[in-house]
């Protein structure tokens, strides 16, 4: 059960590093909300 | 200091110098030059690994892909990692019979070694069998140090790139960076100094732990295995995790104070050759003297107050009539003293290495503060192999933005303008490394699974639990100790930390680098700042100062500094 937590938990981390890659491609486009 | 004191570290300083050079000529030809060096030998293999995964080096790539590909392999191989750390009790090359290894603490040693950290919350000699030691461990030492030169390069690409408007804005090939940073610059250096420390005493072999009769005619375990092929890269690649518990003290990974030197130069050589590279590929090698110059006035002014405090008597010790001639030996090796103890925590925590070969937890109060700010500066004295170079360039835009405002124009840095996007990035990454240290700091000092863990109380406990996340999220690696920080919350924040303190700083940078790849640039005018003088290199050491100082002196002044000042008082902890 841990293993299956921990794993996931480090996808997590990565997609929300890919959310910030996003975020921050989004600020340098100068695109205002 | 003693004259031995002065003369190793003017040594050391030398052998550093005279080799920034031709370490910092040797990687552009390998990252920039059109002929790579070795190319009978290293070539082939190169080659060979390109078609083994399907890389084609010459396809670029733009600074979101560059990510994505750092971000996907990081990913990967973290997970490769943790199912190794898991499986260990049934897989092969595990003579002593380890079981697995637990999953908070396999999911923090993965994170750790993913992101350069290092950081081990076990002992290596009781915890990892030699598959996990080679396979899960040393593996990542090469390659998420070369992931970060890789990251530095494409940094230094954006920045450097002259390129028409219409050109595609890409940074280079992630993949060959990594490629190329593996087979041309870490595994040669490695193999040469792991024979080197093997013909010095470091071991190198697959054998059983032995046991044997002391003189006093007891028992004792001899931990034994594959040390030397991972200590040359332990320090190559500014990795910092020993085979052993007690890292570069056991004699077995640093047995001389030849060694010592060697290890040292180790930790700094690729992160000093690095801004020499920087300079050839900016066509102007004064721009990577000016960074070098900041780096070494910050390292020596550390090394000076670590060596000062380290001299001094152990502050629980010093009203004993006793002789204090060493110094504070609590701690430390016999074997180094406490000049080379001094000068190897101000270089390892310069260059987010993290090994150690004495006890930073035993140091005087201000002797501990040394390597803390270190980390806390961002890693950008040296720092670790391409984290230093993109963290200092960073740091590098940010003194030219403070420049522009200074005297009323457009900063520019190499002819290129440097507008509110980059100082939005360059915040984002400097905000976000106190966020994570202090925030979790807090959070743990107020809580019962952070205090339960600590072996001391008042501002020494709390210096601990700076010093654990500062070390996490710094992705230097080593422990201030006294900390116990085997259990499920802290191996579970510290990940967390480590992979924070890697991406989420790693991320802005390259935006930077994907932002400026594309811009005009303009030639030099009279009112244009220079970047490669004496008087940028201050401003460049008072931006690193300014920023660390707002930043943590609250924090430390309850840690470190008021148990300095409570020390000679005559109260310790």
């Amino acid at each position: 059960m841990l293993d299956v937590i921990f794993i996931l938990a480090a996808v997590g981390f990565f997609g929300v590093a890919w959310a910030y890659v996003l975020g921050c491609d989004w600020l340098l486009e100068g695109r205002q909300p | 200091m003693t004259a031995a004191a002065w003369g190793q570290l003017a040594l050391f300083s030398a052998l550093v110098l005279l080799t920034t050079k031709p370490l910092g000529v040797y990687m552009a030809r390998v990252f920039e030059g059109e002929h790579r060096p070795f190319p009978r030998i290293l070539g082939p293999f190169e080659r060979f690994l390109f078609r083994l995964s399907g890389v084609d080096p010459s396809v670029e790539q733009t600074w979101v892909r560059y990510a994505a590909s750092v971000l996907a392999f990081s990913l990967f191989s973290l997970l490769v990692t943790y199912v190794i750390l898991r499986l260990q009790g049934f897989l092969v090359f595990n003579p002593q019979k380890l079981a697995a290894v637990d999953p908070a603490l396999a999911f923090n040693t993965s994170a750790s070694f993913t992101t350069n950290t290092n950081w081990q919350a076990y002992g290596g000699e009781s915890t990892m069998s030699y598959l996990s030691q080679m396979a899960g461990l040393a593996w990542h030492n090469f390659i998420s140090a070369a992931a970060g030169i890789g990251i530095a390069i494409a940094l230094a690409r954006g920045l450097t790139r002259r390129r028409a408007p219409d050109a595609p804005r890409t940074l280079g090939n992630f993949w060959a960076d990594l490629i190329r940073a593996t087979v041309y610059v870490l595994l040669p250096l490695s193999l040469l100094f792991a024979l080197l420390l093997v013909s010095q005493g470091v071991i190198q072999n697959l054998s059983a732990y032995r046991e044997v009769t002391t003189l006093e005619g007891g028992k004792q375990v001899i931990a034994l295995g594959p040390v030397a092929s991972q200590e040359a890269i332990k320090e190559l690649g500014t990795n910092g995790g020993g085979f052993f518990n007690a890292n570069s003290a056991h004699p077995f990974e640093n047995p001389s104070p030849f060694t010592n030197l060697v290890e040292l130069w180790l930790i700094f050589a690729i992160p000093a050759g690095l801004t020499y590279t920087y300079g050839r590929m900016a066509r102007d090698t004064r721009q990577g003297w000016a960074i070098l110059a900041a780096m070494a006035v910050l390292f020596l002014g550390g090394t000076l107050v670590a060596h000062w405090a380290e001299s001094r008597p152990n502050q629980a010790l010093a009203s004993l009539a006793l002789d204090h001639g060493a110094g504070n030996m609590e701690g430390k090796e016999v074997r180094f003293g406490t000049a080379a103890s001094a000068l190897f925590a101000t270089v390892t925590t310069d260059a987010s290495c993290g090994a150690v070969n004495s006890m930073h937890d035993s140091f005087n109060p201000l002797g501990g503060l040394v390597p803390l700010v270190n980390i806390q500066l961002g890693e950008v004295i040296f720092g670790g192999v391409g984290a230093g170079l993109y963290g200092m360039l960073i740091f590098v835009i940010l003194s030219v933005f403070i420049a522009g405002l200074m005297v009323g124009r457009t900063p520019e840095y190499l002819g290129k303008k440097v507008e509110s996007r980059e100082m939005k990035l360059a915040m984002l990454y400097v905000l976000i490394f106190p966020l994570i240290i202090l925030g979790l700091t807090a959070w743990a000092s107020v809580t019962q699974w952070g205090t339960s863990s600590l072996n001391n109380a008042g501002p020494h406990g709390l210096s601990e639990m700076i010093y654990a996340f500062t070390s996490g999220t710094g992705n230097n690696g080593s422990a201030f100790a006294g900390l116990n920080a085997n259990t499920t919350w802290w191996n579970t924040l510290l990940a967390v930390a480590m992979l924070g303190g890697r991406f989420l700083m790693i991320i802005p940078a390259l935006g930077i680098a994907g932002s400026m790849v594309g811009k005009k640039v303009v030639p030099a005018g009279p009112g244009t700042f220079p970047t490669n003088g004496p008087l940028f290199t201050f401003l460049l050491v008072s931006v690193v100062l300014i920023v660390g100082a707002l930043t943590f002196f609250p924090a430390l002044s309850l840690g470190p500094i008021v148990e300095h000042f409570a020390g000679l008082a005559g109260k310790v902890y």
